[in-house]
């Protein structure tokens, strides 16, 4: 996490803010105007955090370019406001990016910069095993349909009908889903 | 900035709180401070006319309307308890409930803000190649796809959906055929300038701001695409509406004092005259105050009276926070997939739509409440909206992810 792109307008404050990250050994890869942000200078920066200020209104911009993009979803430092750690913890614990003051200095941005990062990781872990269990439920909805077509359509029993699936997906190296979708899909293109 | 929880008792900042002591079993409001987010746009009018015209005293609460800079500065502040409610995109409560986007928060729309007032615009370099309508627009693209780029103002907000559904009308993918940016709307008609965008959507004064400044001009107002769509909502954490449920209501009632006073056309005038201020949208009011009082021109000529135009009140039926207004952005999530499966259609807008404190609020005060918890909506070109089979609406587009 030693990687850091600045995005300001302020061509003085993101000077100050650079030598006091290259202070605490930080590597700033890049200080971005916020009219050059875009998919192509987001991911051209590879930083593993992404400081910004509270004011500005590019921060949509920054969002969406992450939202698109799961490889380009960062952790973000919000500067801007008082110092204040309790706020700085309720947002982190919300989830919420980093809120922390522009005056803040190099070695204590450094310990949020850690905290930031590490909380970003454990979200997008819990995001990510959410989506995995809604993705395995999905698939057990498809293959039980599939399932009940080839009770139906063929007479097999459920066992029957599950091992069919299970060995043309070995042999074919295919998921079940995969196999359970084609048969859904054969079933409606027949027009039932 | 400081991003203080005042929910918490033991919260150091929870000098607003004060008040709640002594008032358990009364109807009085828990705070009185209310502070409510809003972005400099015209139909941010009701938060800052519920404080300067002091709705809000009536009420035993004092609104404190607080400038945004984004819509993800407005969603951090209402999920960390920063800013209590917030003028937001419809679409957007829905997505931060749903989590679309990372961050998760169980969300509540109070009512809604208003209908209609928002726009869809070209930039000028496409006059020049013929281009002033949506056919003319599909023909261009279908020639060159990927070659041009849209904006809107967020990704599940109100604005990305009125383009989605504006560019598919005429046969055009949003999702493969162009690029889509997202724009902060104050910045709209500069980008367009710079010819790095082809056309944005975004809420007024900022069409009107682009053909004064000849940048851009309209093809479509959001009312052409639905007629009285919803737009604006005020939005809240679920877990403000469980902890301050009184502050709540008196906020709602605040808020429709301001939205009849606004839609009173003799007032309208003196509406656009107060929201211009620096403090507030920052924009001249002869900008604002057009297309505000229904006088639309295009900027390539035309200019015509917009019966439809910004909507506050309209009897009570603008703010009522009808099921259908919210289930039907769940529909277009799933059809351009930032929903991949169907979720709970009328479920999730029973846990968002507030609809009883609403009644509550609007009954105290006399407002008019719809009979129907859904209501029936005709857009452009395609089969009507009721709400009842939303599953079945979210697969009937042929343009979609």
């Amino acid at each position: 996490m030693k990687r850091i792109l600045i995005i300001d307008d302020l061509v003085d404050r993101a000077a100050w803010l650079k030598a006091s990250l290259e202070l605490a050994e930080y590597d700033v890869v890049g200080v971005l105007a916020w009219e050059l942000v875009n998919e192509y200078s987001i991911q051209a920066a590879s930083a593993d955090v992404i400081i910004v200020d509270a004011n500005a209104p590019g921060r949509d911009t920054l969002e969406q370019i992450s939202l698109m993009s799961t490889t380009l979803e960062k952790p973000v430092v919000v500067l801007g406001g008082q110092k204040d750690s309790h706020s700085i913890q309720v947002a982190m614990r919300a989830g919420v990016s980093a809120y922390v003051a522009h005056t803040i200095q190099g070695e204590d941005l450094s310990g949020i910069i850690q905290v930031a990062a590490a909380r970003f990781a454990e979200h997008k872990r819990l995001r990510d095993e959410l989506k995995e269990a809604r993705n395995q439920l999905v698939e057990r909805k498809l293959v039980d349909q599939a399932k009940a077509i080839l009770m139906v359509d063929h007479g097999y029993s459920e066992a029957d009908a599950y091992k069919r699936m299970r060995s043309m997906a070995m042999s074919r190296s295919k998921r079940m889903a995969e196999i359970a979708d084609a048969i859904i899909l054969a079933k409606e293109l027949s027009g039932a | 900035m400081i991003c203080v929880s005042s929910y918490s008792p033991s919260s150091p900042n929870a000098i607003m709180a004060d008040s709640a002591k002594g008032n358990i079993g009364s109807d009085a409001p828990e705070l009185r401070g209310v502070k409510v987010g809003f972005i400099p746009l015209t139909d941010c009018a009701s938060v800052i006319i519920a404080s300067v015209m002091k709705f809000d005293e009536k009420y035993g609460i004092k609104i404190i309307p607080v400038k945004q800079p984004s819509w993800s500065a407005v969603r951090d502040k209402i999920v960390c308890g920063e800013l209590h409610a917030a003028h937001m995109l419809y679409g957007m409560v829905y997505g931060v409930h749903l989590g679309i986007g990372g961050l998760q928060k169980d969300m509540a729309v109070l009512m809604t803000i208003n209908n209609n007032g928002q726009g869809i615009s070209l930039a000028r370099h496409l006059e020049d190649k013929g281009v002033c309508d949506g056919s003319a627009l599909a023909r261009l693209i279908k020639a060159q796809p990927g070659e041009y780029t849209f904006a809107h103002t967020y990704p599940t907000g109100t604005h990305a959906m009125w383009l989605y559904y504006w560019l598919a009308h005429y046969g055009i993918n949003p999702l493969s055929d162009i690029s889509t940016i997202t724009v902060p709307p104050t910045q709209m008609a500069a980008n367009a300038r710079v010819a790095s965008m082809d056309g944005f959507c975004v809420g007024e004064p900022w069409n009107a701001r682009g053909i004064l400044k000849k940048t851009s001009f309209s093809v479509a107002s959001s009312q052409d695409i639905w007629p009285d769509h919803p737009e604006k909502v005020l939005g809240c954490s679920a877990e403000f509406v469980r902890q301050y449920p009184n502050t709540a209501r008196a906020l709602v009632m605040a808020m429709l004092d301001a939205a009849k006073y606004i839609d009173s056309r003799a007032n309208r005038a003196k509406v656009a005259e107060i929201i211009s201020d620096k403090s507030y949208v920052d924009a001249p009011v002869d900008v604002i105050a057009g297309r505000f009082l229904g006088s639309y021109q295009d900027g390539l000529g035309k200019e015509w009276h917009d019966p439809n135009h910004i909507k506050f009140f309209n009897d009570g039926k603008v703010p009522f926070p009808y099921l259908s207004d919210g289930m039907w952005f769940l529909t277009q999530f799933k059809r351009w997939g930032l929903l991949k499966e169907d979720p709970d259609y009328l479920e999730i807008a029973h846990q968002i739509n507030q609809i009883e404190l609403y009644k509550q609020a609007a009954s105290g005060i006399n407002v008019p409440v719809p009979d129907n918890e859904m209501r029936r909506s005709v857009l452009m070109g395609d089969a009507p909206w009721d709400g009842s089979d939303p599953k079945q609406y979210a697969a009937s587009f042929k343009v979609r992810a």
